[in-house]
């Protein structure tokens, strides 16, 4: 046997044994989620180690109580709402200050887009307990539209360094043939920019849809009265409440995660090419 | 075509530290095709820009038809640009990218088809009209940049190294549609490149520069024949003009220029200038090979550049070197020793780096 087979021979049985285990660790709470979410409360306390899913007693009940018995709705509702919201803010302001800091000099455009990122040596958790006391004195705790604030302020960072550094990509030729052909700054930024950031853009919706989807400690603190809940705390709450039931708490969880599955699967055919092909001299 | 006469007033630029304008003035008339050359770094693009209104001077003014334009944004200066890298916008069709200007400025779709299947019929780019900039050659693209700007129909345009992407052979097929164009046309062209061939071939204008400064504007034949100073006369010419440091001497009423190593009579030429330093120009074209000139010189054949169509010599002229221009039927050998005569009215004289 020659080394070479030797080595080839290891590394393929080392990338199955790999592949396996991560598929396993990923995916197994999650298809263990899935199934439990279709069991009844009688099937998960009879069989609780059964791994496999009897098509014939598929139960959705469990689903229709955490919709309609246990305010999920409601729940789905306010997170739609804070989610995009987010998205659409943070992307939009991400878009000209990312521009700002790349394409225009102004003074302190330097520290300014350097310091952006400083938020992020604060964890979460230290900041959460003084804007817990500041927001209480204010009169402003429980309120869904503080919580689209955190959460800009959580994502915002993250959103313009990313679509800084994809506008640093774009060559200012292009823009300056769209300011020489007609367009203000804005409207280059409109046509020419924004057309072209498309997998960028889509990426920082993404990210910031999933954070605000679902962040869970600042809904936690913030946030008291039931009808006001997103998502991830809605979850949590029922996983606390009394008469726990396993399979109510799986649909729960699957509520949450579906979204993100689709909108993954939706913007990942966009993520993958970029539209700048062809401007330049190539 | 509405076109414009451009003039520029001391037009400074500083850049941190680096000056890249130091007040530069330049008038450009009506329909003429001026050609701004120099070397990379030389404030020629600089320049552009600020006529484009991409970049503001720190001093000076920038007139359209005698009407100052400084104030204006670029959208409202009406003038197009052509980028050397393109820079059309790749999320557009042809047709799109060429009417992309007309639509900024409100044009009626109507007249915007007119002007855009017309432009790409001048071009040759009608079949292209669909595609979008990626399923482009360099060519292709080119054309299409030339076509942006054209359909705007602007006062003036604005062409910043449009060729320097072209690979050689289809460069010179460019440059030659590019002059036939602007005879068409006729509006007022500013060009900036760094290939004299193409300055000189396509130029009513030449503008040559150097480190921000002008160092002569012209008409090609003038910046060729006559150029006004040593940086001038080296930048424009392949092979380069030969250059020797030396003294003018007046005796007997004769001049004749003492090089390093030679003595070279120039007797006849009319010089306001006694005995002192100068620097003397020959290009290689403008020296004899044989008997029979004015002048006769000595020199060493070293080694021979054949480039086809003619042959370079390149010599020993008394401790200096020398380039010859000979016909491709030359038949020299190294060590030859060739004479050499040179008429005095085709000599360059520079006095402290001046033309004289």
């Amino acid at each position: 046997m020659s080394r070479e087979y030797f080595e080839q021979t290891i590394i393929r049985i080392l990338r199955v044994v790999g592949l396996i285990f991560f598929i396993t660790i990923v995916a197994f709470p999650f298809y263990w989620m899935i199934v439990s979410s279709f069991k009844s409360l009688e099937e998960i306390l009879l069989r609780p180690a059964n791994l496999g899913l009897d098509i014939r007693k598929i139960d959705f009940h469990a689903y229709y109580s955490v919709l309609f018995e246990h305010g999920f709705l409601q729940y789905i509702s306010n997170s739609v709402y804070v989610s995009i919201l987010t998205v659409v803010l943070s992307v939009t302001l991400a878009t000209v200050g990312g521009y700002a800091v790349t394409r225009l000099r102004f003074r302190g455009r330097e520290i300014m887009s350097y310091s952006i990122l400083l938020i992020y040596m604060f964890p979460a958790i230290v900041l959460v307990i003084p804007l817990y006391v500041m927001f209480s004195r204010m009169g402003l705790r429980d309120s869904i539209n503080l919580l689209i604030l955190v959460y800009l302020a959580q994502t915002l960072p993250v959103a313009l360094y990313m679509l800084k550094s994809y506008f640093q990509t774009l060559p200012p030729e292009m823009e300056h043939a769209g300011l020489i052909d007609g367009c203000s700054r804005l409207g280059v930024i409109w046509r020419i920019v924004i057309p072209l950031s498309a997998p960028a853009l889509a990426s920082v919706a993404l990210y910031t849809f999933m954070i605000a989807w679902n962040e869970f400690l600042f809904a936690f603190m913030f946030l008291d009265t039931p009808e006001k809940f997103t998502l991830s705390r809605g979850v949590v709450q029922l996983a606390q409440s009394v008469h726990l039931s396993k399979q109510l708490v799986m649909a729960a969880s699957v509520t949450v995660t579906i979204p993100i599955l689709v909108l993954f699967l939706f913007f990942e055919r966009r993520l993958v090419k970029g539209l700048t092909a062809g401007a330049m001299k190539g | 075509m509405n076109m414009a006469s451009l003039t520029l007033k001391a037009i400074s630029k500083r850049f941190g530290k680096i000056v890249a304008l130091y007040g530069v003035d330049l008038h450009v008339e009506d329909g003429q095709f001026c050609v701004l050359l120099g070397p990379s770094g030389c404030g020629k693009s600089t320049l552009l820009n600020i006529i484009a209104g991409l970049i503001l001077q720190d001093e000076g003014s920038v007139l359209l038809d005698g009407q100052s334009v400084d104030r204006l944004a670029p959208r409202d200066r009406d003038v197009a640009m052509v980028f050397q890298s393109y820079a059309l916008y790749p999320h557009m069709k042809v047709a799109q990218n060429l009417g992309f200007g007309l639509r900024m400025r409100g044009v009626p779709k109507q007249t915007i088809r007119e002007r855009v299947l017309e432009a790409a019929r001048l071009l040759g780019i009608e079949d292209l009209l669909d595609r979008k900039p990626g399923e482009l050659s360099g060519g292709q693209r080119q054309r299409v940049a030339m076509g942006r700007a054209m359909v705007r129909r602007p006062r003036v345009f604005l062409l910043d190294e449009p060729l320097s992407n072209l690979d050689a052979r289809l460069r010179a097929g460019v440059r030659l549609e590019l002059k036939q164009l602007h005879r068409q046309i006729k509006s007022t062209i500013i060009y900036v490149t760094h290939d004299q061939v193409e300055a000189m071939t396509l130029g009513d204008q030449v503008v040559v520069m150097r480190h921000g400064k002008i160092h002569q504007i012209g008409r090609p034949e003038t910046i060729y024949e006559r150029p006004a100073d040593i940086f001038v006369a080296t930048f424009i010419g392949s092979p380069e003009m030969n250059l020797y440091r030396g003294r003018l001497l007046r005796k007997d009423d004769r001049l004749h220029f003492q090089g390093p190593g030679f003595s070279l009579d120039l007797r006849g030429l009319q010089i306001n200038l006694e005995e002192s330093e100068v620097e003397v120009g020959i290009r290689p074209e403008d020296i004899g090979i044989g008997q029979g000139g004015t002048t006769i010189l000595q020199a060493k054949v070293e080694m021979i550049s054949n480039v086809g169509s003619e042959k370079y010599i390149h010599a020993h002229l008394g401790q200096g070197t020398l380039t010859v221009r000979a016909p491709k039927e030359a038949a020299f050998q190294p060590g030859q020793i060739i004479p050499l005569t040179i008429d005095p009215h085709r000599v360059h004289i520079f006095h402290e780096g001046r033309r004289i």
